[in-house]
């Protein structure tokens, strides 16, 4: 007797006079169960993200699909983790597993091939078993973790609670049908069993069976109904109601339809001028992918994990917020499709489901956005949120009252008199650009190395280092203005737009190409948003272009610097431009420092405190965050704190200052480094 | 040998079957919450439900004693 032969011995009568009628109908069922799905991802989500603006997502389909693919059926972005990684990347493939050898199975009997039994069938029991012991390890991790270590960034609520002990319930049926059959035959008589079936052999072990054929058909008639029916059931809660399982749809969707510009670019309010509201102030003014952001928030708590608002006890939890906007939605979505669009009296999103202190306190550091596994943007939606706030109702605090004012009348965020913007270069002999016979580049100083102390001895450094490598350059003068970035970050679009507009028209006039900033918050507006307004220009950080003298020998570094560094990645230099390597490569050159990381670096680099407009405004609640980059930086033992960012720079520089660290510790701007080693 | 196992499988089973019985009334609860139903008719829900439950488990334990299975598959073969 061949083994396929001895595989099926007993089982026919199984096959044909159980599991044929329970598994026509199951497939009948299913049929209905997936039309209903259908129409239930167009009634309970489509619409409503139809709610939302327009927003063209579908540009580059190959890519998006590549990137679907990879991060879907890689975890590209779960691994990050490891322990909730592996946990569902387990539970992922094994269910991928069951189901594909279900899926055999269940076509199989209806298409006649298992009459004569085929090898299919076996490999396809041995799929299904090896799925299953796939799920029951990632979702005995996931279980210890969400039950007994209780990690405080997972959420449990019923339905987590009912989808682990219904997977649970049905895997364990769906081994004891096996298992009871197997128990039947007796293991001694198909030696294959424990090959092709190793769990359900296993348990076959301990099973009572009943003395007749008839009667043991009866129970296996039973025990198929006992794991298809709860089966069935489980797939119509999960394809209809609202749980957290619907992830497994929503989130490839989301992934699909991602973001696949530079992170941190908000875009700009169209028409302007004849809009009659700005930003969001109820849930359809959103965009139709922020709405589906909001469904494809999986509630993983990853973003809280990194959020240094949430770290340092602000009200804020990007997790929250998305779940309290996704509830919103689902409460305020419906009202709004059963309603006709002009008598719509649409519940406002803040002070009900938003509050002010949790806006404001977003640093718009994107840390939120690196770690989402299913790509969900909250750094523009909080953006949009601020723009209303700022832009219609004009509530804001005072601290930012006074900014915007200071930008408005002084076109910089301390309200410096323009005429003093140059003080700092007045014995330097730095040349005006216009001025120049054949500029070639323009150092953009910024208003913090224009007017914070602290920061003008960044720019002083800059300039030496210019003037040491033979570069002709020269400066706006006083006719620099505020590149926009607190006002936009703030929310103040109208004033972003005008300042940004004058600054691309005084650029424009000099006929400006090249710009070289040592601000990241500069260059990332000048370079990634100014765009949008007409003003395409090359724009340069200053750690690009020290390191490419560094390296073209047009820079010496000769002079050691015999001290331990870690180097502080600012978010918009980092994480939104992804340059990790030049500010590195410029600390290993200069002789005798030592780099040393932080535990957060590179794109996992935590905030200074200072980004999304947070540099103006006083921190009120809890810890303050730079404190605790400056106790990070303690942690490696560093003696100095290196930054490529006059707002981190200030941040850092205090933080140690209120850690009583001066006499250990200092922070620099890499270009003050590279001065000092030149 | 199967007779001392009868009581523990039984045990096992009833389990299983409760554990399907839970999921299931738990899973109409929150469905009916999810498609809006209030939230005051919860513990109305959740009596109904606890008594169909013990309903379920006086009749599973009943029939599970007077049918379950007695003999060992490894001992008969």
């Amino acid at each position: 007797m061949d083994s396929l032969t001895r595989f099926w011995t007993g089982q026919e009568v199984y096959i044909m006079k159980v599991f044929l009628p329970i598994i026509i109908g199951f497939l009948v069922l299913f049929m209905g169960l997936l039309a209903i799905f259908a129409l239930s991802i167009w009634w309970r989500h489509l619409r409503l993200w139809h709610l939302g603006k327009e927003e063209n997502r579908s540009d580059r389909g190959a890519l998006r699909l590549k990137s679907l693919l990879a991060v879907t059926f890689g975890h590209l972005r779960f691994w990050k983790e490891l322990y909730p990684g592996a946990m569902h990347f387990l539970i992922f493939w094994g269910a991928i597993l069951i189901f594909l050898g279900k899926i055999v199975r269940l076509f199989s009997y209806p298409v006649g091939l298992t009459n004569p039994p085929q090898a299919i069938f076996q490999y396809a029991s041995f799929v299904s078993e090896i799925g299953g012991l796939l799920v029951i390890i990632g979702g005995c991790m996931a279980v210890y973790r969400r039950y007994i270590v209780k990690p405080s960034r997972l959420e449990t609520k019923p339905t987590n609670t009912l989808i682990y002990l219904w997977g649970a319930v049905l895997l364990m049926t769906g081994y004891f049908v096996k298992g009871y059959r197997i128990a039947i035959i007796g293991g001694s008589v198909v030696p294959d069993w424990p090959f092709w079936s190793p769990l359900s052999y296993l348990i076959s072990r301990f099973f009572l069976i009943l003395p007749t054929d008839p009667l043991n058909e009866l129970l296996v008639w039973h025990r198929v109904l006992i794991h298809a029916l709860p089966a069935f059931l489980f797939f119509a809660y999960v394809f209809i109601t609202r749980t957290p399982l619907q992830h497994f749809f929503l989130s490839p969707i989301n992934i699909y339809f991602r973001n696949l510009k530079l992170r941190g670019v908000l875009a700009p309010i169209p028409n302007f001028e004849e809009a009659e509201t700005f930003g969001v102030r109820e849930i359809s003014e959103f965009t139709w992918k922020q709405l589906l952001d909001l469904e494809a928030c999986t509630n993983c708590g990853r973003c809280q994990d990194v959020c240094p608002a949430h770290l340092s006890q602000k009200p804020l939890s990007p997790r929250r917020m998305t779940q309290n906007l996704k509830d919103h939605l689902s409460r305020e979505g419906p009202k709004l499709l059963a309603t006709l669009p002009d008598q719509r009296q649409p519940e406002a999103i803040m002070g009900t489901t938003v509050s002010e202190d949790e806006l404001w306190a977003c640093t718009a550091c994107m840390a939120c956005e690196e770690a989402c596994p299913v790509y969900v943007e909250q750094i523009i939606r909080n953006i949009d949120l601020r723009r209303y706030l700022v832009l219609v109702e004009t509530k804001y605090s005072s601290e930012v009252r006074l900014t915007l004012k200071n930008l408005e009348k002084s076109n910089n965020p301390w309200g410096m008199g323009r005429g003093l913007r140059t003080d700092w270069a007045k014995e330097l002999g730095v040349k005006i650009f216009s001025q120049l016979p054949d500029p070639k580049i323009l150092f953009w100083v910024g208003c913090c190395g224009s007017f914070d102390a602290r920061n003008q001895k960044v720019a002083i450094s800059m300039v030496k280092i210019l003037q040491a490598s033979g570069i002709q350059f020269g400066i706006l003068g006083n006719e620099e203005g505020c590149c926009g970035d607190p006002a936009r970050r703030i929310g103040n679009e109208y004033l972003y737009q005008t300042t940004a507009q004058a600054n691309i028209e005084i650029l424009k006039r000099y006929g400006v190409k090249t710009i070289v900033t040592l601000c990241p918050h500069c260059f990332h507006t000048l370079k990634n948003e100014y765009p949008q307004l007409g003003g395409d220009f090359q724009v340069i950080h200053h750690t690009q272009f020290l390191m490419e003298l560094i390296s073209s020998e047009r820079l010496k570094l000769t002079k050691p610097i015999n001290k331990v560094i870690t180097y502080h990645d600012s978010c918009y230099l980092g994480r939104a431009n992804q340059i990790f390597e030049a500010p590195r490569r410029i600390l290993k050159s200069i002789p005798g420092l030592k780099l040393v990381e932080m535990e957060r670096h590179r794109n996992r680099s935590f905030c200074c405190g200072a980004g999304g407009g947070r540099m103006w405004m006083e921190e009120h609640i809890g810890t303050r965050i730079n404190q605790m980059r400056t106790d990070q930086a303690i942690e490696v033992k560093a003696e100095l704190i290196g930054t490529a960012c006059p707002y981190c720079l200030t941040m850092l520089f205090d933080g140690i200052k209120e850690k009583g660290k001066e006499e250990t510790m200092a922070a620099y701007d890499l270009s003050e480094l590279v001065d000092q080693s030149m | 040998m199967g007779s001392a196992l009868r009581p523990l499988a039984i045990a096992v089973e009833i389990i299983i079957l409760m554990g399907v019985i839970y999921s299931l009334f738990l899973a109409v609860k929150l469905s009916a919450l999810d498609f809006g139903l209030e939230e005051k008719y919860q513990k109305f829900i959740d009596w109904v439900f606890m008594i169909m439950g013990c309903l379920a488990l006086v009749f599973f334990v009943a029939h599970l004693i007077t049918f379950y299975p007695r003999l060992l598959a490894l001992t008969l073969h």
